[in-house]
């Protein structure tokens, strides 16, 4: 039997990679699951882009190795990996028309004539760009472009799909809305999609897993769900917006207790925490609070407009309580 | 919309814009109206006009060969350094760091020394090699000291370009050479043309290396002028200098022409 070379699954194996005194890559080791969307979201440093390079093949690891299927890719040039990619500010050729855009890769490959005309209206209309074939990028907006990059990253059919910071460039709302079309897509072509932000929100949104790096290391990897409910320290949860860490005096328990502002709420006379109001924001259905306890801690509670008795103003004292159910213990760190 | 908030310049501007082109152009003028002379030496026409020295420039032998000799050494020269020019910049820019400072630094030597000591060092290379008073030894020194200007045409026109344009077409299966060919060279083509403009002029009006380097053999444009002008006031060096006038002329307007039209 002929294998086909699009079910060989990525695989990153203790890969190492350092500028300097800067370790950028520190053992990253992942397994990418044939047709996943997995994102590695990090804050800027934190070594996704660089992992993503190197899979790339931009960035060659100091040691580690890199395979597809049986093969070993570590080091195979960047245009024989047959990776398709989605570059920051797309990197589309100014020079070139949409279409003519679209059809580069086939045209590296040495496909002309009918069956590169046919694969590149069928990658325009993938990303509802049919008409704008005769176009030049300069003359399509910010989110156009972003999916003529698309377009591009998938006409020749590759093993997998890198997308790195694609949406970032792009206003609040119109990233919502290619989020939905890039997971549209993803069910439609079947590709693995190696997608890297720092957004938390669109990692939670799109991810089949999420790999969480810091400091050149995957900390923790998993579904969205697992990652959001069970975050493996103090750094994931905070990553993931988790306001609250509540010390061991407060709570009366060994070690941290994260509590999201929104498990937080006021309570009457029972609250286990007295703080008081330093700042509140408006925010339409509920009101975001930010209170100091009296050793200094800074709290963050939301409360819910719809079922309040009574709306705390600043500088007013509150006592403010939360149920176990909804609060994770971390050893301290 | 600017044009309306342009103001009308006042009568001081306008006189110091026009004194300033008089400055620049007055001594073009001059020449052309000297290589039209009707008298034996040097001097601007007194009876009339007469095109008597252009008829001798254009069949003279010594002078057509000497132009012949200049275009062939300009084109070879421009031809080498436009290349290895455009690949150093191409070099600057993909490696983007301090390193590629340094190296454009060293670029721009052959403009910064005076042409003087270049031409020295060069005489003194040469004559090691064999060089002197022969075509490889003037195109090769000439390639040299053109090279500034195709690097710093290219590396402004570079200047505007993404980085990853070229990963992008090595990720979309492009070679090294494929993504310079399909996607760098067309994106930075005015700022070559101009490179290989002004390194042409370069070459085509250098005298001090040629005085050095050139002999019997070699015998450039510039260098016979020079001797023109040094043993007998020949007129025809006037000529000869409209000539080449005209021909930068040209040769500027081609290169404003192409680098309109691209952007």
């Amino acid at each position: 039997m002929h294998a086909n070379p699009n079910d060989q699954t990525l695989s990153v194996q203790g890969i190492n990679k350092r500028y300097g005194t800067f370790q950028a890559l520190n053992d990253v080791g992942i397994d990418v699951k044939r047709g996943e969307f997995l994102t590695l979201l990090g804050p800027s440093g934190s070594g996704k882009t660089t992992l993503l390079m190197s899979v790339a093949g931009f960035i060659q690891p100091d040691s580690g190795r890199i395979m597809l299927g049986a093969q070993d890719i570590t080091f195979a040039a960047p245009e024989k990996r047959n990776f398709g990619m989605v570059f920051q500010g797309y990197a589309l050729f100014p020079h070139l028309k949409v279409r003519e855009n679209v059809a580069f890769p086939l045209k590296m490959r040495g496909i002309r004539g009918a069956a590169a005309t046919k694969s590149v209206a069928e990658a325009l209309e993938l990303v509802g760009l049919a008409d704008k074939g005769e176009r030049y990028p300069r003359e399509l907006s910010g989110g156009q472009q972003q999916r003529v990059a698309l377009a591009r990253a998938i006409v020749f059919q590759p093993h997998l799909l890198l997308l790195d910071e694609p949406l970032s460039a792009l206003d609040t709302q119109l990233r919502g809305q290619l989020q939905t079309e890039l997971k549209r897509l993803h069910r439609a072509v079947g590709l693995t999609f190696i997608y890297v932000t720092h957004d938390q929100g669109e990692a939670l949104s799109m991810s089949d897993r999420i790999a969480v790096m810091k400091d050149g290391r995957i900390v923790q990897l998993g579904a969205p769900s697992a990652l959001y409910n069970r975050p493996a320290n103090r750094f994931v949860a905070e990553f993931l917006g988790v306001e609250n860490f509540l010390p061991e005096r407060l709570t009366g328990r060994q070690g941290l207790l994260a509590v999201r502002a929104s498990a937080l709420s006021l309570a009457g006379k029972a609250g286990r925490i007295s703080a008081r109001v330093s700042d509140l924001d408006y925010h339409g259905a509920e009101i975001r609070y930010t209170a100091q306890t009296e050793c200094g801690l800074s709290l963050r509670f939301n409360l819910s407009l719809r079922d309040a008795a009574h709306v705390p103003q600043e500088n007013e004292n509150v006592t403010l309580d939360w149920q176990e159910k909804d609060a994770l213990p971390f050893p301290a760190a | 919309m600017s044009d309306t908030l342009r103001q009308e310049p006042t009568i001081v501007t306008k006189s110091l814009a026009w004194a300033v082109i008089c400055y620049l152009v007055l001594p073009i003028t001059v020449v052309v109206s000297v290589s039209l002379t009707d008298r034996p030496y040097l001097s601007l026409p007194s009876e009339g006009v007469s095109l008597q020295y252009y008829e001798k420039l254009f069949t003279s032998s010594e002078w057509l060969s000497s132009i012949w000799q200049s275009f062939v050494i300009a084109t070879v020269s421009t031809a080498i350094c436009g290349v290895l020019g455009t690949l150093a910049a191409i070099g600057c820019w993909r490696i983007g760091s301090g390193l590629a400072n340094v190296v454009r630094m060293a670029m721009l030597i052959p403009l910064m020394l005076p042409s003087m000591i270049y031409a020295l060092g060069a005489y003194q290379v040469w004559a090691g090699f064999g060089w002197v008073n022969t075509y490889t030894g003037i195109i090769i020194a000439h390639a040299m000291t053109g090279m500034p200007y195709v690097v710093i045409t290219v590396s402004t026109s570079l200047a505007g370009l993404d980085p990853k344009l070229e990963q992008a077409a090595r990720n979309l299966g492009a070679t090294m050479g494929q993504s310079l060919r399909h996607v760098i060279i067309p994106n930075i083509r005015p700022g070559v043309i101009s490179g290989l403009v002004f390194a042409f002029i370069h070459s085509w009006d250098e005298l001090v290396i040629a005085l050095f380097i050139a002999g019997r053999n070699v015998f450039t444009l510039p260098r016979r002028m020079w001797d023109g002008i040094n043993e007998h006031l020949d007129p025809t060096m006037a000529a000869v200098a409209t000539v080449l006038i005209f021909l930068t002329v040209i040769l500027l307007a081609a290169e404003f022409f192409l680098r309109g039209k691209k952007r």
